[in-house]
C-alpha cells in the first residue's frame, strides 16, 4: 500500500518535473541593467565618510601631541613639583611645620569626640541603630 | 590604476569561478564587501532558479521586473546576512516575499474575472509556445506543459509555493519550511493536499499517473 502510494507520488513528481512550463528567456541586457542599478552598500558609504571624519578629527590631536610637550618643556613645567593630585609624603624639615602638623591633627582628632561627649550626646554608634520616633515636647509647650 | 587592478581581480575571480575554485561563501563574502563583479557571478548562478520559481508562482507578466527586484533586495540585504551557507534559502525567501507582494498588488488591482483568467492562461500558453517555437515544438510536450501550468494555477498560492519549491525546485522539506516560515508539519500537509489536487486535475484532463 505504502509502496503503491510512493510510486504514485514519484510518478506525479517526475511528470511535473518533466513537463513543467519553462520561463521565457531573460532579456540579454537584464544582467547589465541589474548590475548598473546596484547602489553602493551603506557600509561602504559609512566607511568613506568615517575616513574623512577620521582625518579631520586627527588634525587637532596631532597639534596637541607635537606642540604641547614642546611648550611644556620650554616653560619648565614638567620639572616643577606639581603633583597632579598624587599626594606624596613630605618630611617636615622645619620645627614650625612639625608643630603646625601636630596641632592640626591632634585638634581634628579630639574635636568631634570631646564636644559630642561634653554635650551629652550619644557616641557615633548611635547613628547605626534604628531610629525611634519620639514625641516632640517643644512644639506642644509652644502650643500651650 | 585601481580600475585596472579591479578589472584584473574580477577577471581572476571569473577564471577561478569558471574553474569552480571560488566557493559560494567566498563570493558572498566579497559581495558583502560591495564587489559587484562577484554579485554578477552570484546572479548568473541563481537567476535561472529564481526566474523559474517566480514564473511558476506569478506567471510571465512582470517576470523580469520581479527577478530584478529579488536581486536588488538581495544586494541590499547581503551585508546583514550573517551565515553565508543559508544564502540559497535566504534568496528563495526573498523570492517568496516578492511573489507574495506581487500577488497582494494584483489582488488590490482589477479583480481577476474569468475573462482575465482566460487571457492570462492564453498569455502563458503563448509564451510557452514562443519559447519552444525555435526548437521544433513537440505538440504533446506543449499540451502537457499547458496542463501543468493550469493545474498549478488552480492551486491556492500557499499550496502552489510548497509544490513548486519541493517538487520542482527540489528543496528539502526543512528548507521549504524555512523559506515559507512555517513548521515542517505544515509543509507536509500542504504538499499532500497540493499533490492530490493536482493529480485530480490531471486525471480530469485524461492523464492518469
Amino acid at each position: 500500500m505504502t509502496n503503491l502510494h510512493n510510486d504514485r507520488q514519484n510518478n506525479l513528481v517526475s511528470f511535473l518535473r518533466h513537463h513543467q512550463p519553462l520561463p521565457p528567456d531573460a532579456p540579454v541586457d537584464l544582467e547589465q541593467l541589474l548590475i548598473d542599478s546596484l547602489e553602493p552598500h551603506p557600509r561602504q558609504r559609512r566607511l568613506s565618510l568615517n575616513f574623512k571624519t577620521f582625518r579631520t578629527a586627527w588634525t587637532i590631536p596631532r597639534g596637541i601631541v607635537f606642540r604641547a610637550p614642546a611648550k611644556l618643556i620650554a616653560t619648565g613645567f614638567l620639572f616643577t613639583s606639581v603633583s597632579f593630585g598624587v599626594k606624596t609624603p613630605r618630611i617636615a624639615l622645619e620645627p614650625k611645620d612639625l608643630d603646625n602638623f601636630l596641632v592640626k591633627n591632634w585638634h581634628d582628632t579630639l574635636d568631634s569626640n570631646i564636644y559630642s561627649y561634653a554635650a551629652g550626646e550619644k557616641p557615633e554608634a548611635y547613628w547605626l541603630l534604628p531610629t525611634i520616633s519620639e514625641p516632640q515636647p517643644a512644639l506642644s509647650f509652644a502650643a500651650q | 590604476m585601481s580600475k585596472i587592478l579591479a578589472c584584473e581581480q574580477a577577471s581572476e575571480i571569473d577564471a577561478r569561478s569558471a574553474a569552480g575554485l571560488v566557493t559560494e561563501q567566498e563570493l558572498i563574502f566579497l559581495c558583502q564587501q560591495g564587489d559587484r563583479d562577484c554579485f554578477r557571478l552570484l546572479y548568473q548562478r541563481y537567476q535561472q532558479r529564481v526566474r523559474s520559481t517566480l514564473y511558476q508562482l506569478c506567471g510571465s507578466a512582470l517576470l523580469d521586473d520581479l527577478v530584478q527586484e529579488v536581486f536588488l533586495k538581495a544586494w541590499k540585504g547581503l551585508p546583514k546576512l550573517k551565515t553565508a551557507k543559508y544564502f540559497s534559502t535566504w534568496l528563495y525567501r526573498i523570492s517568496w516575499n516578492v511573489a507574495t507582494d506581487q500577488r497582494r498588488k494584483l489582488a488590490r488591482g482589477p479583480e481577476k474575472t474569468s475573462l482575465n483568467e482566460k487571457a492570462w492562461e492564453k498569455e502563458e500558453l503563448d509564451s510557452t509556445k514562443f519559447t519552444n517555437a525555435e526548437s521544433a515544438p513537440d505538440l504533446m510536450q506543449l499540451h502537457y506543459q499547458d496542463l501543468v501550468q493550469r493545474g498549478l494555477s488552480n492551486l491556492s498560492f500557499e499550496h502552489r509555493a510548497v509544490l513548486v519549491l519541493h517538487d520542482l525546485e527540489d528543496l528539502p522539506q526543512k528548507q521549504v519550511a524555512e523559506v515559507l516560515n512555517v513548521p515542517v508539519g505544515t509543509v507536509k500537509s500542504r504538499l499532500f493536499h497540493a499533490r492530490n489536487s493536482l493529480r485530480d486535475f490531471l486525471e480530469q484532463q485524461g492523464i492518469s499517473l
